[in-house]
């Protein structure tokens, strides 16, 4: 808009100087409008039927039942819980590993990259882009505008020539995701977001917990060698973790004290 | 960035051909396990189960957690799958206290997901629907045969292996062997 009123004359400059701040309150509106849509889909999520963890092939909103498979997307109606009816297949290329229901999209993590869906027509979801990445084992949470993968390299997931990553990904445009951050990683497998928190189960080296206060930089605060993890869940400033050891709960507050709730050990 | 524009053509070829050499020499490095001549001695085998094997569902007492892998919480309840054998029912009603209910025996079980009275889990390539409304004695109200393809390969590239043969079974692993004689399946 500046650049528009800055190749006019003086006088015509002057004219479009309450067009800009009309312009301006219009893009406010806009923009508060469109954050409370995001908060009321948001809270509609909210009540959900339950909660898996980042590495998760099943995954349920509403009636819906989710199953990715190595190649293909499955859909189940579940509304006679008792009595799944499929809805629909899609097919996928191979490697896919991971389904990750956030909004009204699935994140669907795969060897080379991640697919996003729609999902506004829950029984029939369509494909809207793909973010593509390097070979390697990839789960993937979404908060906000942001989609945080991790890319653990892997002998299962072809080579072991790249080293494992943490990426994040801007999906406020979701038919045009695009890298804004990147950074090394041990052996990432789950994660888990809530808030400023940003969880990665790193293998047998143990739980890392990141501050996202920017979401696009995410900072290493901590590194628990103590709680081997594989998949968790984080809820209600709950974590539940599970790994070699067995499985752990624990409540945390904001400044990363972690407060072991219960155990059950591997035996 | 290797090319750069340069005021000499000779330069410029000089990169052209440069850059075209790294690029070759990864395109054979990638390629060359597809070349015959690798074959080291070793494939993979597939592991099958019987339909029995696979159709035998049990529901036992609480168990100790073996090999934890995926979660899935559907409130009360907290579901720990234990990698390929089943999946361990909790009340965690309280998380300082979380109490085990029951362990449903699933072969080759890594997913979980549940909504009210009931639980989904995959059991090789087939879908089970149990009725939890008693968590510490679900019982299977459906199975959905080949809810869940798989393919006829290992998940490894460059890979000599066995080929499936669907008669023998459902293949849940496969396992690096030495063998004899290179199979006819390679991928």
């Amino acid at each position: 808009m500046f650049s528009v009123a800055v190749r006019q004359n003086h006088c015509t400059m002057k004219k479009l100087i309450p067009i800009f701040f009309i312009c301006l309150a219009i893009a406010g509106m806009v923009i508060l409008i469109s954050s409370c849509d995001k908060n009321s889909s948001e809270s509609a999520v909210s009540p959900q039927s339950g909660q898996g963890g980042s590495m998760a092939r099943f995954a349920i909103t509403g009636n819906t039942l989710y199953i990715v498979s190595k190649k293909s997307l499955e859909v189940y109606n579940i509304t006679d819980g008792a009595d799944p009816v499929k809805t629909t297949s899609k097919n996928m290329d191979i490697g896919i590993e991971t389904i990750f229901p956030y909004q009204n999209y699935l994140f669907i993590g795969a060897n080379d990259g991640m697919y996003i869906y729609n999902n506004n027509s829950p029984q029939n979801p369509a494909l809207i882009s793909k973010y593509t990445h390097i070979q390697s084992c990839d789960p993937v949470v979404v908060q906000g505008n942001y989609a945080y993968v991790t890319l653990r390299s892997s002998t299962f997931c072809r080579g072991n020539a790249t080293p494992s990553s943490l990426d994040v990904v801007d999906i406020s445009n979701p038919s045009q995701p695009s890298l804004v951050h990147t950074q090394s990683m041990e052996s990432p497998y789950g994660l888990g977001v809530q808030n400023n928190r940003l969880f990665i189960c790193e293998g047998d080296k143990g739980l890392k917990i990141m501050d996202i206060t920017n979401p696009k930089l995410p900072v290493e605060k901590q590194l628990l060698h103590d709680i081997p993890s594989y998949d968790v869940i984080v809820r209600n400033n709950r974590l539940i973790v599970t790994g070699s050891k067995g499985l752990f709960q624990y409540q945390f507050d904001e400044q990363n004290k972690m407060e072991l709730l219960s155990k059950i050990p591997v035996l | 960035m290797c090319l750069t524009i340069k005021p000499f053509a000779m330069r410029q070829i000089l990169y052209i051909f440069i850059s075209a050499v790294v690029i070759s020499s990864c395109i054979s490095s990638d390629s060359e396990p597809f070349n015959e001549r690798n074959f080291d001695g070793t494939a993979y085998r597939p592991i099958y189960v019987t339909e029995s094997e696979l159709n035998n569902i049990r529901i036992s007492p609480p168990s100790e957690l073996k090999d934890p892998g995926k979660i899935y919480i559907s409130d009360p309840y907290l579901f720990i799958n234990d990698r390929g054998t089943g999946v361990h029912i909790i009340d965690n009603t309280d998380p300082k206290n979380p109490v085990k209910l029951s362990f449903v025996s699933i072969i080759s079980n890594y997913d979980i997901a549940a909504k009210g009275n009931w639980l989904y889990a995959d059991n090789a390539t087939d879908m089970l629907v149990f009725d939890i409304s008693d968590p510490k004695m679900p019982k299977l109200a459906k199975r959905i045969v080949n809810a869940i393809p798989v393919n006829n390969f290992p998940p490894f590239q460059s890979v000599f292996f066995e080929c499936v043969d669907e008669k023998k079974g459902t293949v849940i692993n496969w396992e690096k062997v030495v063998v004899d004689k290179k199979p006819k399946c390679f991928r």
